[in-house]
């Protein structure tokens, strides 16, 4: 059987374009690759000083030439910031704060945001609107009649004032979700009615369950804020053993100087929680991020 | 009969109870507890804190200190936040803000008719500049700090340049930096003054920005003396020998000076303060201190401070506070913070001998400057000082520190700092007086 040189040369015309192709598809990825390799080393350059800076003496912090991995480590600087202030108590005075929130941003965000959703009632519109202006209104504003009313109530040097607020609601979250719960058809929540579904099984059986992305960026934006919290808990705590490590880090900045390597190792430790909950959420939150279309 | 006897029995043990509920009665009103808000840091670690406490305590088993330890970055926050609202003050706190002096109690006559404590034990210059306002003590002087040089030996003996004496003058300055600039090893000689309010201005110059009576700027900011002082700016920063701004605000530790950068040994000299020299001490450097240069003749001024314990005016238990403040600011607290806080001075000179690194010669050096005319003394007279310095002058000093004018050009930037200086005064003393 012969088989005809043209046909030939055409077979072997498309193999070697797609080799071609494959090659040129190879070389993409390779740049493309390469570039997210450059650009995760660049964003990684500062956590990797941070690193770095925590293993050495504080005269070679500035010293010239920089060393990028101190020849002598010196591991006892983690020990010496441990030592110093209670971090590893403020890192758990972080993590129940954080677990109070998410809780409370978990128990009122939805119910709020469905009211707003699914039901109309009078002034709605106006409730809606006054609540977002909330958002607008800076934090700094109400620090002084947060305090004076926590204060009245006896609350300062508790952790109250830094957990309540979550339990009434964020106005961010809740506008988040509830624009994410208008996007649920509603012929979901009659299906249930006919099924004999009430109001709050319409929400906890349909509705939250279809809210999981929106959720997950209210868990893990709750779990930032609340993590890296500043101001509030400088204002309403007093007790030294109370702190979260936000406030705990501070305590490295003196009146004359910053004692960078206990700080920088500890302040690597205390992202560490930041970014476990972010390597394990990230799909979530990218896909809930997308899904609601907000961008950071 | 024994009605009788019930009757009694019962009238006893009423009688009982009452004396009972009025012992502990008493006892609970008799018990105060003060509240103290502080910070901690070198130069009072928290362990130092409560030892002072419990000291106090056990002294005065009647009075409780329920302290609150911060951070140094919390605390003007939240002590602005409280007086802001106006309660929750605590009954002791620093004052280290003057917004916050009115609110301060008035300590005038506790001190001076308290035969435990007297102001002839602090610092004059400190006591006078720091803790007196409107002609009441409001406070108690507490860590006391001033600018100075610190010069790095082991980068002089490098480069093989004699180290700077007490007597030294601006000229001196700036051929030293020159001297020890080393570029191979990224080494500048100096840092520059950071601002045109400290005692460089007095020691370069023998001058202030306006005249003693608050009147005129013209003849102060722009005349002979102020033209010699930035004319020496400018040959400082055209040396080459000292970092930029840029290189500082990179560089240096925020508002406290270029301490880190002192320690590496990139820079031989740097104008920096008490708690540099623990820092610099901790980092085991071999260094010396003395004053700010100034010219020959000129007398010798110092950028010191102190730190302000006070009372809430409104505190509920003023006298149990000012037991506490003495024992704190006086002699026992401070010793005990001294001993158990290499980085506090105490504002007892007394106390300032008995530091744990007295006979050294840098710490002498220190003391020595602790006893130059401070800038708060001229100041404290004239309220206007910053701000006719800041707005009329401070164009001047940014044109200089960018290397934006040429030098015969001091004298006609220093000229146009005339009209802006002079409404500030201006304005500034009928608000806050001469």
């Amino acid at each position: 059987m012969r088989i005809d040189p043209a046909r030939l040369s055409a077979s072997e015309q498309l193999r070697r374009s797609a080799r071609q192709r494959r090659a040129r598809k190879l070389v993409g990825h390779a740049i493309i690759y390469a570039v997210m390799i450059a650009l995760a080393c660049v964003f990684m350059l500062p956590i990797f000083w941070m690193a770095s800076t925590s293993l050495k003496l504080p005269r070679e912090l500035m010293a010239w030439p920089p060393e990028w991995i101190p020849s002598n480590p010196q591991w006892g600087n983690y020990a010496e910031a441990f030592g110093k202030y209670p971090l590893a108590r403020y890192m758990l005075n972080s993590a129940f704060l954080v677990a109070a929130n998410i809780v409370g941003a978990l128990l009122s965000v939805p119910v709020i945001a469905y009211g707003f959703a699914r039901f109309n009632f009078p002034f709605k519109n106006v409730l809606f609107i006054l609540m977002l202006s909330m958002m607008m209104v800076p934090g700094h504003i109400k620090l002084i009649p947060l305090y004076v009313l926590y204060l009245r109530l006896g609350l300062i040097d508790t952790y109250w004032p830094l957990i309540l607020p979550a339990y009434f609601g964020s106005p961010f979250f809740i506008f988040l979700m509830t624009q994410f719960m208008r996007t649920i058809p509603r012929e979901l929540d009659d299906a249930a009615r006919i099924d004999g579904a009430g109001p709050w099984g319409i929400l906890y059986r349909i509705i939250i369950p279809l809210c999981r992305p929106a959720l997950t960026v209210v868990v893990v934006f709750t779990f930032l804020w609340t993590w890296n919290d500043f101001l509030e808990p400088i204002i309403f705590l007093r007790d030294y053993d109370s702190f979260p490590i936000s406030v705990g880090l501070a305590f490295f900045q003196g009146r004359y100087s910053i004692e960078w390597h206990l700080f920088m190792g500890a302040t690597l430790v205390s992202i560490i929680p930041i970014l476990v909950v972010y390597f394990f959420a990230q799909r979530h939150l990218i896909g809930g991020l997308a899904a609601i279309g907000i961008k950071g | 009969m024994n009605n009788v006897f019930f009757k009694k029995a019962l009238t006893l043990a009423s009688l009982l109870v009452l004396l009972l509920c009025g012992i502990g009665g008493a006892a609970a009103q008799d018990t105060v507890t003060l509240t103290w808000w502080t910070t901690s840091g070198r130069d009072s670690p928290e362990p130092a804190i409560r030892n002072v406490i419990a000291a106090f305590e056990a002294e005065h088993p009647n009075i409780k200190v329920d302290v609150s330890i911060m951070a140094e970055g919390a605390y003007n926050d939240l002590m602005s936040t409280a007086i802001a609202a106006g309660e929750g003050v605590p009954d002791l706190a620093w004052y280290w803000s003057n917004n916050w002096l009115p609110q301060a109690l008035d300590i005038t006559d506790r001190l001076d008719n308290d035969p435990d404590i007297s102001r002839d034990i602090f610092h004059t210059e400190y006591f006078n500049n720091w803790v007196v306002w409107n002609d009441m003590v409001i406070a108690l002087p507490y860590d006391i700090g001033a600018n100075f040089v610190m010069y790095n030996k082991d980068v002089f003996d490098d480069e093989g340049v004699p180290y700077p004496t007490q007597d030294w003058t601006p000229e001196d300055y700036i051929e030293i930096a020159k001297a020890l600039r080393n570029e191979d090893k990224r080494r500048w000689g100096g840092d520059r003054p950071r601002g045109p309010f400290r005692a460089l201005w007095r020691n370069m110059g023998a001058t202030n920005p306006y005249s003693d009576d608050s009147t005129t700027v013209e003849g102060y900011i722009n005349g002979p003396e102020s033209v010699a002082a930035y004319t020496w700016l400018w040959d400082l920063v055209n040396s080459g020998a000292t970092p930029t701004p840029a290189d500082l605000e990179v560089l240096g530790t925020e508002g406290t000076g270029p301490v880190d950068l002192f320690i590496a040994g990139r820079l031989g000299m740097a104008t920096l303060n008490p708690g540099s020299m623990v820092s610099t001490l901790e980092a085991g450097v071999n260094f010396g201190v003395v004053p700010e240069p100034r010219v020959p003749g000129n007398e010798n001024w110092v950028h010191g401070w102190a730190l302000r314990a006070g009372i809430w005016k409104d505190s509920e238990h003023p006298d149990e506070a000012w037991e506490f403040l003495k024992f704190w600011n006086g002699p026992p607290g401070q010793r005990i913070l001294m001993e158990q806080g290499l980085g506090h001075f105490p504002p007892i000179p007394s106390l300032l001998a008995e530091y744990e690194h007295a006979d050294t010669e840098w710490y002498q050096g220190f003391l020595t400057v602790l006893d130059a005319t401070q800038t708060a003394s001229w100041r404290k007279d004239h309220p206007c000082w910053r701000g006719a310095v800041i707005r009329g002058v401070r164009d001047a000093w940014d044109l200089i520190m960018l290397g934006e004018i040429e030098r015969d050009e001091v004298q006609a930037t220093l000229d146009a700092m005339v009209e802006p200086g002079q409404a500030a005064l201006d304005e500034c003393v009928p608000r806050l007086g001469g």
